[in-house]
């Protein structure tokens, strides 16, 4: 075998820290090394040339190259091996700069490592057998995950690019929080209003398979070929009868027993009901844990008005399974909630603060309902308590977002402009009204939004005062908010009839268990990583898997819908293809000696370990043994790793590769 | 005896089984193990305090497990087993080694066994693990037998010599392993009698590349018990078979009981003692202990 060895200097990366043309010389002396030399950047193009010039020039088989991590340019030396004429897999990257020049500073002992390292490089090499590509069909369909504003955006996106999508939403209707705000900053236009089009959109849309009232169970398989499990609820509504007219809930007797969650717990519904008017589809759902028929078995009310047929109350949850290629999740946020927290919870909550001890103090999205044409005061201010129009209003930002004393070290992003928007709506609708707004800093970082904020200081009066809060009580029907004003450098004390609490964005409760069972790694609070932060925002660490909107990072609207849009445009790119190139790095049983104790089917993450049974010469099974799906295993190697027996090997990392780059050292 | 004998006479006349593994007496403190095809050689079948072989491990041999297939059919093989023996017997079957269905477990109400062949039965001589035994009632059986009786109370003393050596300082420690591997002469009796080490091409056997070597010096020693104590690691169900075995020894168990008392505690799990709890290789869940990831 003939061997060539490239140094690369990496401009001074390496070099200044390895001697390389010491290395390269080394090198020449290791059996097996035909051409050794060292280079300024080999990833360049005259670089790459001098590859393949040697390869040429010296009929080499392998090549070693010393030079970055090989996640940075595996490929390109790889890709110039095979225009060279060589296997892409009798490349060896030995990296000198992540492993060795940037961490070390002392010239000679990082040569030493270095030499070493290409040493093992070269032993493997020797040892490496070309492979060949593997190709795997491509399931052109995408499963949305969350029908909020970044859901419905990626969903009409790649329905619109052709292909078939499954919008998954675990409550009755679409539409997310976006459905729940009253008008939205920068431009204060009806956020309703922009929505609902394009939840119609959606319900309408030929080639978009909608499943309201319904969760992922179950994520199995990889990139182009993940085969879905989703459990739809049961509504004990018959979705085919249902005409949506809305009989049922007018005649359900029960009318005080559920809080309404769209209206954040200000109103109640019945126990038959739609999250709101225009929810798509406008299919209500029977909430089995207040409606008399399921405590007592009578009642019966809506089955008797409804004329379709449609009350179905023995139905239960059906499952389904979808197969698609690529998977979008955009799952959304929901708000802190500042009460007392239990002992293990990160969150600490904020007693002092009142929240859920009086009526009139709300957050962000209560307020947002209050403010709301169609909430549960018809758009007028009025105090949830005693319905009296609050004259003095107080808000408080960052309550929970940065301050790690409670838990968040974040900044939840959206608090400042939306809390901006909130006092303006206010002071429009309530002329002699007084809004204060309690801030750390203002961060209106946006197209037309620090004017936005400015319009509220300048023409709306709202009053923003520096500095935290320490404590809310009630006094005489009114709301004492002591805080100080850091720049006046003095105690502030309003006592307001309302107080609004910006409190921080969080992941859904369930983020972190969907995190797991469709295999993506998520933070500390469970907003799901994102896989490199600046050049890979949209997609996570596991191939085929997208990310969209507030599920990551907090965000507003135009920013979560450009993200959909840029998941959606990920999934088409997959999609461009029929079938998928992969790396063929798997791993294969050795079907003699594995004794079968499929602890390897028990730790693959991807299910791609299956039973093979091995048969006699009279047809009769005499032992199971462990048998890879080539197309599904993803070369993790976590199986090489368990199997006892050593029964399993990865091809490209085999034993006797690994075997040789340690001896090596 | 005589009700083993009947029972075990009536499996293989009425056909239910085609082998019984079993004990049976050479000498007056000493049982061999013994493979019945026959209904009349029942007669040589035993159980008492010198049954010490743990027989699960011929349930893995591909000899016996023939056995179980006469005229292209299959049968169930019937077994021995001590309560502590079950323990191995449901790892294997948790292993995917062998069926419940395909096996009859004859167990018994177990007092102990002695430490090794010609000892008399009593606390002196009682075998390690009998000493700290909570399982004198098999888990899982087909047929229970014998009565109820004592255990004769006894020092544990390999507990005490854990917690001797967990004291030690780290280079006395690696000093006192290196002197007792020193002694091992690779003849890999640990390896035959272990039930769980039921892989038909040990990594200690694969040559390429040949990651433990094989001549008995020091090195190959070393890596020989830290591997093969690794891979009982939370497998192992306390059975003391190596240590028994052993020509030259070395105190095995010690490091079997050391590993399990560590998965114990880290994970509240002993392997063997249930087959609806998952193994604890290849398990995860998220309570589990992660202090062990830097």
């Amino acid at each position: 075998m003939k061997i060539g060895v490239f140094v690369c200097h990496c401009g001074e990366n390496i070099s200044s820290t390895v001697d390389c043309l010491r290395v390269a010389d080394l090198c020449k002396s290791y059996s097996g090394v035909e051409y050794s030399v060292d280079y300024k950047y080999m990833c360049s193009d005259p670089g790459q040339k001098l590859i393949k010039e040697a390869i040429h020039k010296y009929d080499l088989d392998a090549i070693v190259v010393g030079s970055c991590s090989p996640h940075m340019h595996e490929r390109t030396f790889r890709n110039a091996a095979v225009s060279a004429g060589i296997n892409p897999f009798m490349v060896e990257i030995a990296n000198l700069r992540e492993h060795c020049s940037w961490v070390h500073d002392e010239i000679e002992a990082s040569t030493r490592k270095a030499i070493e390292l290409m040493r093992m490089a070269i032993e493997k090499v020797k040892r490496d057998k070309p492979l060949t590509k593997i190709n795997v069909p491509v399931t052109k369909r995408v499963l949305v995950i969350g029908g909020g504003i970044a859901g419905i955006q990626a969903a009409l996106d790649t329905a619109n690019a052709g292909y078939e999508v499954v919008l998954v939403e675990k409550e009755p209707s679409i539409g997310g929080h976006m459905s729940q705000l009253s008008e939205t900053f920068p431009t204060l236009d009806c956020s309703q209003c922009i929505l609902t089009p394009r939840m119609v959109e959606v319900h309408q849309h030929p080639r978009i398979k909608l499943m309201t009232y319904s969760e992922v169970e179950r994520v199995e398989g990889f990139i182009g070929n993940f085969k879905v499990t989703i459990r739809k609820k049961a509504r004990h509504i018959n979705e085919e009868n249902c005409s949506g007219c809305g009989l049922c809930i007018t005649k359900c007797p029960i009318k005080k027993k559920a809080y309404n969650s769209f209206e954040e717990d200000l109103a109640f519904r019945p126990a038959v009901y739609v999250p709101f008017p225009q929810a798509i589809p406008n299919i209500p759902v029977i909430d089995e844990t207040v409606c008399t028929y399921y405590k007592t078995g009578k009642c019966g009310m809506c089955l008797k008005v409804c004329d379709r047929e449609a009350i179905d109350f023995g139905q239960k949850d059906t499952i389904h399974v979808a197969d698609v290629g690529a998977i979008i999740v955009a799952t959304g946020y929901k708000l802190y909630n500042i009460e007392k927290k239990s002992e293990d919870s990160i969150y600490k909550g904020y007693g002092e603060y009142g929240y859920g001890k009086y009526r009139d103090i709300l957050d962000g999205l209560q307020f947002e309902r209050i403010a709301s044409a169609s909430g549960p005061t018809s758009g007028e201010i009025k105090r949830p308590s005693d319905g009296r129009v609050p004259k003095k209003l107080a808000f408080i930002q960052c309550v929970g977002s940065r301050d790690d004393s409670k838990g968040i070290s974040y900044c939840s992003k959206i608090c400042c402009m939306y809390t901006a928007k909130q006092a303006m709506l206010y002071r429009h609708k309530v002329h002699d009204g007084e809004a204060y707004i309690f801030y750390m800093d203002i961060r209106a970082g946006g197209k037309m939004y620090e004017e936005f904020v400015r319009r509220a200081i300048e023409e709306d009066k709202v009053k923003y005062i520096r500095g935290r809060v320490s404590r809310i009580y009630e006094e005489n029907g009114k709301y004492i908010v002591k805080g100080e004003d850091t720049i006046a450098g003095m105690p502030v004390e309003i006592d307001a009839d309302m107080v609004v609490l910006a409190t921080a964005m969080i992941p859904q409760d369930d983020a972190g268990s969907l995190a797991r069972k469709i295999g993506i790694p998520y933070d500390k609070y469970g907003f799901f990583n994102e896989a490199h932060p600046k050049l890979r925002p949209v997609e996570s660490t596991t191939a085929g898997i997208f990310l969209a909107g507030a599920c990551q990072s907090p965000k507003d609207i135009p920013e979560s819908v450009s993200m959909a849009s840029a998941a959606a445009s990920k999934a088409i790119i997959l999609f461009a293809n029929d079938t998928l190139e992969r790396e063929p790095v798997v791993a294969k049983v050795n079907e003699d000696i594995c004794a079968g104790c499929f602890y390897c089917m028990k730790v693959c993450p991807f299910g791609a370990v299956e039973v093979k049974d091995v048969k006699d010469m009279n047809g009769i099974v005499y032992k199971e043994v462990a048998y890879i799906n080539q197309g599904v295993c993803q070369g993790c190697g976590t199986c090489t790793a368990t199997c006892l027996s050593k029964s399993i090997e990865l091809a490209g990392f085999n034993n006797e590769e690994i075997f040789a780059e340690i001896a090596a050292l | 005896m005589n009700e083993l004998i009947k029972h075990a006479k009536e499996l293989l006349e009425k056909g239910e089984v085609a082998a019984v593994i079993g004990y049976r007496q050479v000498s007056e403190k000493r049982t061999k193990p013994v493979i019945i095809t026959e209904p009349e050689e029942t007669r040589a079948l035993v159980f008492n305090e010198y049954c010490l072989n743990n027989l699960a491990v011929y349930l893995t041999k591909a000899r016996i497990k023939l056995l179980g297939r006469k005229n292209n059919k299959s049968f169930k093989l019937a077994i021995t087993a001590k309560p502590c023996d079950v323990h191995s017997i449901v790892a294997l079957i948790q292993e995917n080694q062998i069926d419940r269905d395909k096996i009859h477990i004859i167990s018994f109400n177990c007092h102990g066994v002695v430490k090794d062949f010609g000892f008399d039965f009593n606390g002196d001589n009682l075998s390690s693990k009998c000493i700290t035994c909570e399982t004198h009632k098999p888990l899982y059986y087909d047929k229970l037998l014998g009565e109820v009786k004592e255990t004769p109370q006894a020092r544990d003393s390999a507990l005490e010599r854990i917690k001797e050596i967990e004291r030690m300082p780290h280079n006395e420690r690696f000093e006192f392993f290196r002197s007792e591997f020193d002694k091992c002469i690779k003849c890999y009796a640990c390896r035959a009698v272990c039930p769980l080490c039921y892989c038909q091409r040990c990594i200690t056997d694969k040559t390429i590349p040949c990651w433990i070597e094989t001549s008995s010096h020091q090195r190959g020693n070393f890596a020989w018990n830290v591997i093969r104590a690794f891979h009982l690691s939370g497998r192992c169900t306390g059975c003391g078979e190596c240590d028994r075995v052993c020509p030259a020894d070395i105190p095995l168990s010690l490091i079997n009981r050391k590993m399990t008392i560590e998965a114990n505690n880290l994970f509240s799990f002993v392997s063997g003692r249930s087959l609806e709890t998952p193994t604890l290789v290849g398990s995860f869940n998220e309570k589990d202990n992660d202090e062990l990831f830097m």
